[in-house]
């Protein structure tokens, strides 16, 4: 990287990072109150709705960037795919267990079958699959070309699962009344969680490129596309 | 350049013709299913009863695993000595393929339901009696969906090597919310007010119609030559 | 222009009277301008520059890797180029080419026949695919040519790979294709195979027929061919008449890539 872009990052990072620190000190009881039916535990709730909006917003990216792999082939379509597929699963995780301390919260046990829940689980499925079947595959291309395929009908299945899910029983759905405060809370969640995900996605990318040229190198004449370095001068081999 | 249907139909017509000389994936598949139903049989049925809700979630278990098999048979046909490059340069639609693998997986599917159905109803009990035919629409349209995105996954990674569980691993997930929507369905119409859910419906229906045309788009750029 | 050593079997009832009403084409078979190929990054082919005309018998050579089986697989339409135009018969190549393809026969050194179908009934499915009339007598009638009638109604499967790649001949020449290509055909094959697959190809050329051969072998593709391409690196180096060119020459162009 560049001294300029060194200095972007180390900036981007302090800011996120300390403004998520700071988003977490809010959660005291003083700042954001402690809401009625629940309890302290209802305070799960902030990371948990930012969290699965960027989950989505993840499984987006897989989406377009798996469009964009097959229809230019080009590998850092694949790079952002494969990327924003482990952030998803990463945040997908994250939004699972923390819907599991609420229920157990709100409803005594670790796991029940309901709408949420389930929708969860599937869609943490889906991306931990993504993952999973990388490794399987062994020529590049069709890594990416079996990715990209994936990665479309994951974000294609998405509404779907949601609806079967609403098919599921629903325990005693609670619905929570937000003060104020509570949303101003909120929006500042979503601002940290939203630049964590983005600064999470944009090095994994980035590291996938470095990855990828590292074990892929080719020769000068045969190169067509420049990711700023080449390992060394071999000759190309189809 | 022939009709499409033609062409579908020659295709499949050849791909009937090598599954008849050897029966080897419709017998292979249908022993699977049965054996999967005498395992779980014995562990969950012996003795009470099963549900409706608990027997379809069974058949799909046995369903899903067979019909990745076929899925895999059907494209591995052309793996083989490059059969694949003989299609792909003669004057068809690649779409044409695309239908003719569906079809194919279709009916061996179909094949194994026929056969591991009724020997559910005889080992668990299960009595469809009153709702046969709203079984057997579940069933039908969550099989669609399912061969639709069981073919194109076949033909994306029939080229590499650790096949095995790699395609069954691709396709469970997506699958996923045909089993919930199934399973819910069949309790509603067995436990409960005994009419089909709409929702449910619907959302099977949405399922097929997205992946069908999904399949059918991408189907050609995952034929590798 | 053609030579007229026509072999009546090889070539179907109709196209012999097509020939005799229309004259040898003026079209090029293959004519390609500055054809380019990446794949994933890497550039396979660059400002290939080559036209082949009607009856030319054509020998792709090159190293490993130097795109001649690519060049191959533009040429049979079975891959789009990145760059350039190429065009058969005149016609442009473009996304859908399906029907020029009914022009092209293939062999590679995979048969591209179903090992578990009969030799009979994979002929008869092409055949059939092919649109060609009466398949089943044009079958009987190459496999008696390559020698394989007494075993048509055996599985693939159960052939030698000489055997096999003869009945993969028979299954290109179904349709009569004006345009032959062969991606390493003699590869894997026993010396008779090879023998007869080199007399085929041969009568094929006499009659008329425009072959492309992609080929390891230098010697045998300098004394099979009229010409001969050789490629590296993804550049044409060389483009001359086989006779001009002797077998120490290509491999030194060949050799170092």
């Amino acid at each position: 990287m560049t001294s300029g872009k060194k200095i972007l990052a180390v900036t981007f990072w302090i800011v996120t990072l300390t403004l998520f620190a700071w988003t977490i000190w809010l959660l005291r009881d003083d700042i954001t109150p402690v809401e009625r039916t629940m309890g302290p535990i209802q305070k799960v709730f902030y990371f948990h709705l930012p969290v699965a909006i960027n989950t989505f917003i993840a499984a987006m990216v897989v989406f377009i960037a798996s469009i964009g792999y097959l229809w230019q082939r080009k590998m850092w379509w694949d790079d952002l795919a494969s990327a924003a597929a482990k952030i998803a699963a990463l945040y997908c995780s994250v939004v699972l267990l923390t819907g599991m301390i609420w229920g157990k919260e709100a409803w005594g046990q670790w796991w029940t079958w309901s709408p949420r829940l389930t929708f969860s689980l599937v869609l943490w499925l889906l991306y931990v699959v993504y993952l999973m079947i990388r490794p399987a595959i062994e020529s590049p291309q069709r890594r990416a070309l079996v990715s990209s395929v994936y990665g479309i009908a994951a974000f294609l299945d998405v509404p779907v699962v949601y609806l079967s899910v609403k098919l599921m029983p629903d325990i005693h759905p609670r619905s929570i009344e937000l003060a104020p405060a509570m949303k101003v809370t909120l929006l500042w969640w979503f601002v940290s969680v939203s630049l964590l995900m983005w600064g999470l996605l944009i090095t994994r990318y980035r590291i996938n490129r470095r990855v990828r040229d590292l074990n892929y190198p080719v020769g000068d004449e045969t190169r067509t596309e420049s990711s700023g370095r080449v390992a060394r001068a071999a000759g190309g081999a189809s | 350049m022939m009709p499409l249907y033609r062409q579908v139909i020659l295709i499949v017509g050849k791909d009937v013709r090598i599954e008849a000389r050897g029966r080897q994936t419709i017998g292979l598949v249908v022993v699977l299913g049965i054996l999967i139903m005498v395992v779980l049989g014995m562990g969950l049925g012996a003795g009470k009863p099963i549900s409706g809700f608990s027997a379809t979630a069974i058949l799909w278990v046995a369903y899903i695993f067979g019909g990745v098999l076929c899925f895999e048979k059907t494209m591995a046909v052309e793996r083989h000595d490059d059969a694949l490059a003989g299609l792909l340069v003669a004057p068809i639609d690649r779409g044409a393929i695309f239908i003719a693998k569906l079809i194919t997986n279709l009916v061996l599917i179909a094949g194994l339901a026929l056969v591991v159905t009724p020997v559910a109803i005889l080992l668990f009990r299960f009595d469809i009696s009153g709702h046969a035919l709203g079984f057997s629409i579940i069933i039908a349209l969550g099989m669609t969906g399912f061969a639709a995105v069981g073919t194109l996954f076949a033909a994306a990674v029939s080229s590499t090597r650790l096949q095995g569980g790699l395609l069954a691993l691709l396709v469970f997930p997506l699958s996923l919310p045909i089993i919930i929507v199934s399973t819910q369905m069949m309790r509603s119409l067995f436990e409960g007010a005994g009419s089909m859910n709409v929702l449910g419906l619907g959302t099977l229906a949405a399922f097929d119609v997205i992946f069908l045309i999904m399949s059918w788009l991408v189907f050609e750029l995952v034929l590798e030559p | 222009m053609t030579v007229c050593a026509v072999q009546p079997e090889l070539q179907s009832e109709e196209r012999i009277a097509e020939e005799r009403t229309e004259g040898a084409a003026s079209v090029d078979v293959v004519a390609s301008r500055e054809l380019g190929k990446e794949i994933d990054d890497r550039r396979i082919l660059r400002d290939i520059n080559i036209r082949i005309g009607s009856g030319d018998f054509t020998a792709l050579l090159g190293a490993n890797g130097a795109g001649k089986t690519t060049l191959l697989k533009i040429i049979a339409t079975l891959i789009p180029a990145s760059e350039g135009t190429i065009e058969l018969f005149g016609t442009r190549l473009t996304r859908e080419n399906g029907a020029v393809r009914s022009r092209i026969g293939l062999i590679g050194h995979g048969m591209m026949l179903y090992r578990d179908l009969g030799i009979l009934d994979n002929l008869l499915f092409f055949g059939r695919l092919y649109g060609v009339r009466n398949p089943r007598q044009r079958a009987e009638v190459l496999l008696e040519q390559v020698g394989l009638h007494h075993r048509r109604f055996d599985a693939v499967g159960t052939l030698s790979r000489g055997m096999a790649q003869r009945a993969s001949i028979a299954r290109a020449l179904m349709h009569d294709p004006e345009l032959l290509l062969a991606d390493e055909p003699f590869a894997g094959l026993d010396a008779p195979s090879a023998a007869m697959l080199e007399g085929v190809l041969q009568r094929l050329n006499e009659s008329g027929k425009t072959i492309v051969l992609v080929n390891h072998n230098v010697g045998q593709s300098l004394e099979l061919a009229g010409r001969a391409v050789v490629l590296r690196q993804g550049r044409v180096v060389i483009d001359a008449a086989a006779e001009e060119l002797t077998t120490g020459e290509v491999l030194k162009e060949v050799g170092g890539s």
